[in-house]
């Protein structure tokens, strides 16, 4: 309980301090960053109506929120869907180690850019792309980690299924999932976090809806505060995936029980 | 374990001794095992022959390090041999099956699954065809023989050493197999809570009308004499050997208190003593 009020007080702090720096800014280029109090103005004006919608290229805030959050999820899921049995597949035996590894170690640094034309190719579709190019950059923490989880299972544990001559299923089941499971959800939350990064540069590419368009849009239009609700927002949500993620990993690691 | 046996330390009421059988449970034949490492070759034991009958106890001493566990890991099929062969229940081990219960050395429990499902998920493993509500039962039972029920539902990591070498020889128990495997498997126990264990792995030979293969590891020479028929002395590795094999002939059942002053019991404790120890003797 008084950790929780000391937690609360650090970070109303730290907040104080950015909203400090960002006045500072702010009157520093004369109002051309805009200063909080006018982001504020801008928030509550577009928080009156945040789920307008007015056509193609024209929707409230929310409306483009709740679609990139979508399509994070959509294009975190399906990457996560390769992701984890590829883990599993390459720490579970040598040869997978092997022949994927270098794969991973190519594919990993590849900027979400460089695979949205690809993308475009692939889908004829915008929004398709989108979702292909969060996929392919999200995968790689959950497949390393996954990989690391599974390799690093303890002869002991192993022993176990071998004496009582447990079923592969049972040994996935009961051995190898459970351990890796703490693992495997470190390499979600990085995932994720890597997914919610890449949809803002996606969408300003692919247009339409979504926060990276709002954003773009907002950049056409001049208005510079919409920006700043913007990146709070990106920012916000981008915080709260990870401290879900974090309790998603808490609840189902064995560790410390 | 109920009290009343813990003080009585008498195994069993069940009085007839011995080896009937001329069935052979166990045959080590010319064993030898190495480990490759980065460093070349290391044999931890080498040309070991030891045959073992069915219905006997057959306790494994000698120093940290000389290969205990290895030895007992080739009957449990863990460990393959570099040469020669073990035959176990009269077939060639080839790996570890359901015919030979193990309890490791360090308990070896999955610390996602509670004491209960660390059992149930090997008797599930083993018995497929008995019901949930056999294998429940089954579980249960043991469970009350090491007197953890009321702790069933605990993970491993909220257990004390004992409790825990206590699941892993439910565990053992509670497949069944007609010879068991024990890796020091009241080391980490009480001088009081070993008794009772002592106790209840006598009652559970005993019920089995001595039919059950017992080997165990242990460094407690007063619990090898007092549980088994053979005493195996192994001298130190690397490459190590059989030093000695030492009969027990102590009628059954034995009472804890009174072998002791057995001059049968003091003149095998003495052979052990010696035969462990002759190096750091006096002369040296
Ligand atoms: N998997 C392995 N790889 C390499 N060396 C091993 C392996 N297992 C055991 N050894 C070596 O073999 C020797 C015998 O080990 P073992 O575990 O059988 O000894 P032990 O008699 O059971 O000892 P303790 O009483 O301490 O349990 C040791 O020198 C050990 O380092
Ligand atoms: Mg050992």
């Amino acid at each position: 309980m008084k950790n929780s009020a000391k937690n609360l007080a650090y970070f109303l702090g730290s907040m104080a301090i950015l909203i400090g720096l960002w006045e500072l800014i702010s009157i520093i280029t004369k109002a051309e960053i805009p200063s909080p109090l006018s982001t504020w103005t801008v928030f509550k004006e577009l928080m009156t109506e945040p789920f307008y919608d007015r056509g193609p290229n024209d929707k409230g805030i929310g409306n483009n929120l709740l679609s990139s959050i979508g399509r994070v999820f959509t294009g975190f899921a399906l990457g996560s869907i390769v992701a984890i049995p590829m883990g599993m597949l390459m720490g579970s035996t040598k040869i997978g180690m092997k022949l994927l590894n270098p794969i991973v170690q190519i594919l990993k640094p590849v900027s979400p850019l460089a695979w949205f034309p690809l993308g475009l190719l692939a889908f004829k579709d915008s929004g398709g792309a989108t979702i292909f190019i969060i996929a392919i950059t999200s995968l790689w923490p959950t497949v390393i980690n996954t990989a690391f989880g599974v390799s690093s299972i303890p002869q002991d544990h192993k022993n176990v299924g071998k004496a009582f001559g447990f079923s592969t299923w049972k040994y996935l089941t009961k051995i190898v999932i459970p351990y890796a499971l703490p693992h495997i959800f470190t390499g979600l939350r990085l995932s994720i976090g890597i997914a919610w990064v890449v949809i803002v540069a996606g969408e300003m590419l692919s247009g339409g809806v979504g926060i990276g368009f709002f954003v773009w849009d907002s950049w056409n239009g001049l208005s510079l505060e919409k920006i700043l609700v913007a990146i709070l927002i990106i920012g916000g949500v981008g915080l709260i995936l990870d401290k879900g993620f974090n309790a998603l990993q808490n609840a189902f690691s064995w560790e410390g029980k | 374990m109920t009290t009343e046996n813990s003080v009585k330390f008498v195994d069993s009421a069940n009085d007839f001794h011995k080896i009937n059988s001329i069935e052979t449970a166990v045959d080590i034949k010319d064993v030898t095992v190495s480990f490759k490492g980065s460093k070349g070759t290391f044999t931890a034991i080498k040309d070991i022959n030891l045959e073992i009958k069915k219905g006997e106890i057959v306790a494994l001493i000698g120093h940290s390090g000389c290969g205990k566990s290895t030895l007992m890991n080739t009957i449990s099929g863990m460990v393959a041999p570099s040469q020669g062969e073990v035959i176990a229940n009269g077939s060639v081990v080839k790996g570890p099956g359901p015919d030979r219960g193990i309890v490791f050395q360090n308990y070896s429990l999955l610390p996602w699954l509670t004491v209960y499902k660390n059992i149930y998920e090997a008797v599930d493993s083993v018995f497929k065809d008995k019901t949930s509500v056999e294998k429940h039962e089954l579980v249960e039972e043991n469970l009350k023989m090491v007197n953890l029920i009321q702790h069933k539902d605990k993970l491993p990591g909220q257990l004390s050493g004992g409790m825990k070498q206590r699941v892993a020889i439910a565990r053992a128990f509670a497949i069944n197999p007609k010879i068991l495997l024990l890796d020091e498997p009241f080391g980490a126990l009480d001088a009081l809570t070993k008794s009772s264990m002592h106790i209840e792995l006598l009652k559970l030979w005993n019920l089995d009308n001595r039919n059950k293969t017992i080997v165990m590891v242990t460094h407690d020479v007063e619990e090898a004499i007092f549980l088994s028929d053979k005493v195996v002395v192994m001298n130190n590795g690397p490459a190590a050997t059989i030093k000695k094999i030492v009969d027990v002939n102590l009628p059954r059942p034995r009472n804890k208190k009174d072998i002791t002053h057995d001059p049968e019991y003091i003149r095998i404790h003495d052979e052990l003593l010696t035969l462990l120890f002759d190096k750091f003797s006096i002369e040296d």
